[in-house]
């Protein structure tokens, strides 16, 4: 049963890679209390066109998903979605940040870095019913909100995180911009337990 | 203290409903929005395009705090009147701290087609003048190809055909290029053919004419701008003695323009010009003058009133071929009179002045103006008129101010 054999965690290591393709990006996993975080200093996404209409003073929204899954494309059996807007101040040349979704909060005067790992660290998905032992794969999906979206997700009764979970079950439009990375597999037995709340960021 | 209160409003355990979905406050996330706009600044090229309402709100932006949602909704109202692919928007840093500068920049489509109708005129004594133009723009090149037939503008009717290329940004945006072909046909008033006859005064009639106009514009500044080219025009005389002749002139035209729309009610718009169009035979003219001509419209605007007054005034050295002289009598031009009886062959100097009074809709105007040639003495005359306009379309009635039997003229037309 729940037994991971060496040929198979041979065949994930190998074989992950080649799944994903080379766009995914490696993620660490730490256990917070009772949530999955991840940390990925090495995953940027203010870049390019988003990181352009930021410096043009605009604000970019990202909608994230962060979803485990018990194989590598198997479907996700947890899963959290939040929204992020990002601008960047124009006479301070710093970012601000502000969390729209389930949780809420705003930083400000951050550089990029750390703009970015404080919206990473905003995503948590709780391990309540994930077993001990149980490899699971953890997979970071991040879009720039496109602004047909935009209309339902957002509307006047605030976010609509069905609609999150649907943007995400369907794939980005050709001219969005989007970022992923996964870790695995990963059992929480091998997960060192962090002191709740011992945040980064 | 600001993100403090923000975050306090949108965590708030009241914003959470029974299905878990947070309400949305109207909270602005754009952390520029604790800046005060400073300007906002449109391209020139499009400004005279955009409605005089969305440059009103455009403006008031200034003063302002930066808004997001605000300068989205222009954009994208800016972007629905000129028809364009995108408006994008630029925040930048203002001169005083603390206050930024807008910066809205136009993308055309990369490929658009339009059929246009830049001029449909009813004149009661010069009949019907149309213009119709198919348009295809791609990218910053624009083509067009169109029919016209216009009794109006000139002392001749002229009829035919005309086409433009245009590229709107030749390595800058304020370099802009413009090659023309027309190939007209004449028809001449029997009061132009019996004055033709009589006078030496004026180059004689042409039963054809091709006209060729390479020219570039550079803007100097945000208000000036200088055009350059040349103007390669040939027209055939008509029978028995026919025979091709041509008037190839150096073109320039400076024009300044320039629009004030501050905080309080009103709005001003001042445009001036000067242009030059001068044959001469090293440009294998057959005919060598020079034509000046000085332009000045003030406008002011509060609310629904607007009063308007232009001024025009033209020279005309040496022995310009008819399509070169001034005419006034015309729909656009002392309006009321009929420019047969004024001066069936043109004038060399002209003198004008209109001023335009409109509420809303309603518009009245007085006329003034004068055409002779050299040696002639000027005369002033007069005209008054009414009318609606609205949307491009027109209705007017006009009246000479002179002595014994008044013909009033009527006028109705769009886009013009």
């Amino acid at each position: 049963m729940d037994i991971v054999t060496r040929r198979w965690w041979l065949m994930a290591s190998f074989g992950a890679p080649l799944t994903l393709g080379l766009a995914a990006q490696s993620l660490g996993v730490r256990l917070d209390g009772d949530d999955l975080r991840i940390v990925a200093p090495q995953f940027h996404f203010l870049t390019g066109k988003s990181l352009e209409k930021l410096k043009d003073g605009a604000s970019v929204a990202f909608l994230a998903q962060l979803s485990l899954s018990p194989e590598v494309n198997a479907p996700a059996i947890k899963r959290a979605v939040d929204r992020f807007i990002v601008s960047y101040d124009v006479w301070e040349e710093k970012f601000s940040v502000t969390q729209t979704g389930m949780e809420r909060g705003t930083v400000t005067h951050l550089s990029s870095t750390a703009a970015e790992a404080w919206c990473l660290d905003r995503l948590t998905v709780g391990i309540e019913g994930l077993a001990p032992n149980k490899p699971f794969w953890i997979r970071l999906e991040l879009r720039a909100e496109d602004a047909r979206d935009q209309a339902g997700v957002v509307g006047d009764a605030g976010i609509n995180l069905t609609r999150l979970i649907e943007i995400f079950s369907n794939p980005a439009r050709a001219q969005q911009s989007r970022w992923e990375g996964i870790a695995g597999p990963v059992r929480l037995m091998d997960l060192k337990r962090e002191r709740r709340g011992s945040r980064s960021g | 203290m600001k993100y403090a209160l923000i975050s306090l409003l949108i965590s708030g355990a009241s914003l959470w409903g029974g299905n878990q979905q947070p309400i949305l406050q109207p909270v602005e996330f754009n952390v520029n929005s604790r800046y005060t706009v400073e300007s906002v600044e449109v391209p020139r090229e499009v400004e005279s395009r955009i409605s005089r309402g969305l440059r009103r709100d455009l403006q008031r932006l200034i003063g302002q705090k930066f808004n997001t949602q605000a300068l989205n909704d222009l954009a994208r109202r800016m972007r629905e009147e000129l028809n364009v692919r995108t408006v994008s928007q630029k925040v930048l840093r203002g001169k005083a701290p603390d206050h930024v500068k807008v910066v809205l920049e136009v993308a055309h489509k990369r490929a658009e087609f339009d059929l246009s109708v830049p001029k449909f005129l009813y004149h009661s004594s010069e009949g019907f003048s149309t213009a119709v133009d198919g348009n295809v723009i791609l990218g910053n090149n624009r083509f067009s190809a169109g029919l016209v037939s216009d009794g109006d503008e000139l002392a001749e009717r002229y009829a035919g055909v005309r086409a433009r290329y245009e590229n709107r940004k030749l390595g800058s945006d304020r370099v802009h290029l413009r090659f023309e072909f027309d190939s007209y046909h004449q028809q001449w008033n029997r009061s132009t053919v019996n004055a033709s006859e009589a006078s030496a005064a004026a180059g004689g009639l042409y039963r054809s004419r091709q006209n060729f106009e390479p020219l570039a514009s550079v803007m100097l500044t945000k208000t000036l701008t200088l055009s350059f080219g040349a103007g390669f025009q040939r027209f055939d005389t008509p029978l028995p003695a026919a025979r091709t002749q041509s008037a190839n002139a150096a073109i320039s035209n400076l024009r300044y323009e320039r629009r004030i729309e501050g905080w309080g009610a009103d709005q001003h718009e001042l445009e001036a010009g000067y242009s030059l169009r001068a044959a001469t035979r090293i440009l294998n003219s057959d005919f060598s003058y020079a034509r000046h001509r000085w332009t000045v419209r003030y406008s002011v605007t509060r609310g629904r009133h607007s009063l308007t007054d232009e001024a025009i005034a033209g020279l005309i050295t040496g022995r310009a071929p008819l399509f070169e002289r001034y005419v006034l009598g015309t729909s656009s031009m002392l309006r009321g009179w009929n420019k047969y009886d004024l001066d069936p062959l043109g004038g060399s100097r002209v003198a004008y002045n209109s001023l335009d009074y409109r509420y809303g809709m309603f518009d009245v105007f007085y006329d003034t103006g004068a055409i002779w040639d050299a040696g002639q003495d000027a005369v002033a005359r007069h005209s008054l008129g009414v009318g609606l306009r609205k949307n491009g379309f027109m209705v007017a009635m006009a009246f000479p101010v002179k002595g014994g039997r008044v013909t009033p003229t009527f006028m109705v037309g769009m886009n013009y």
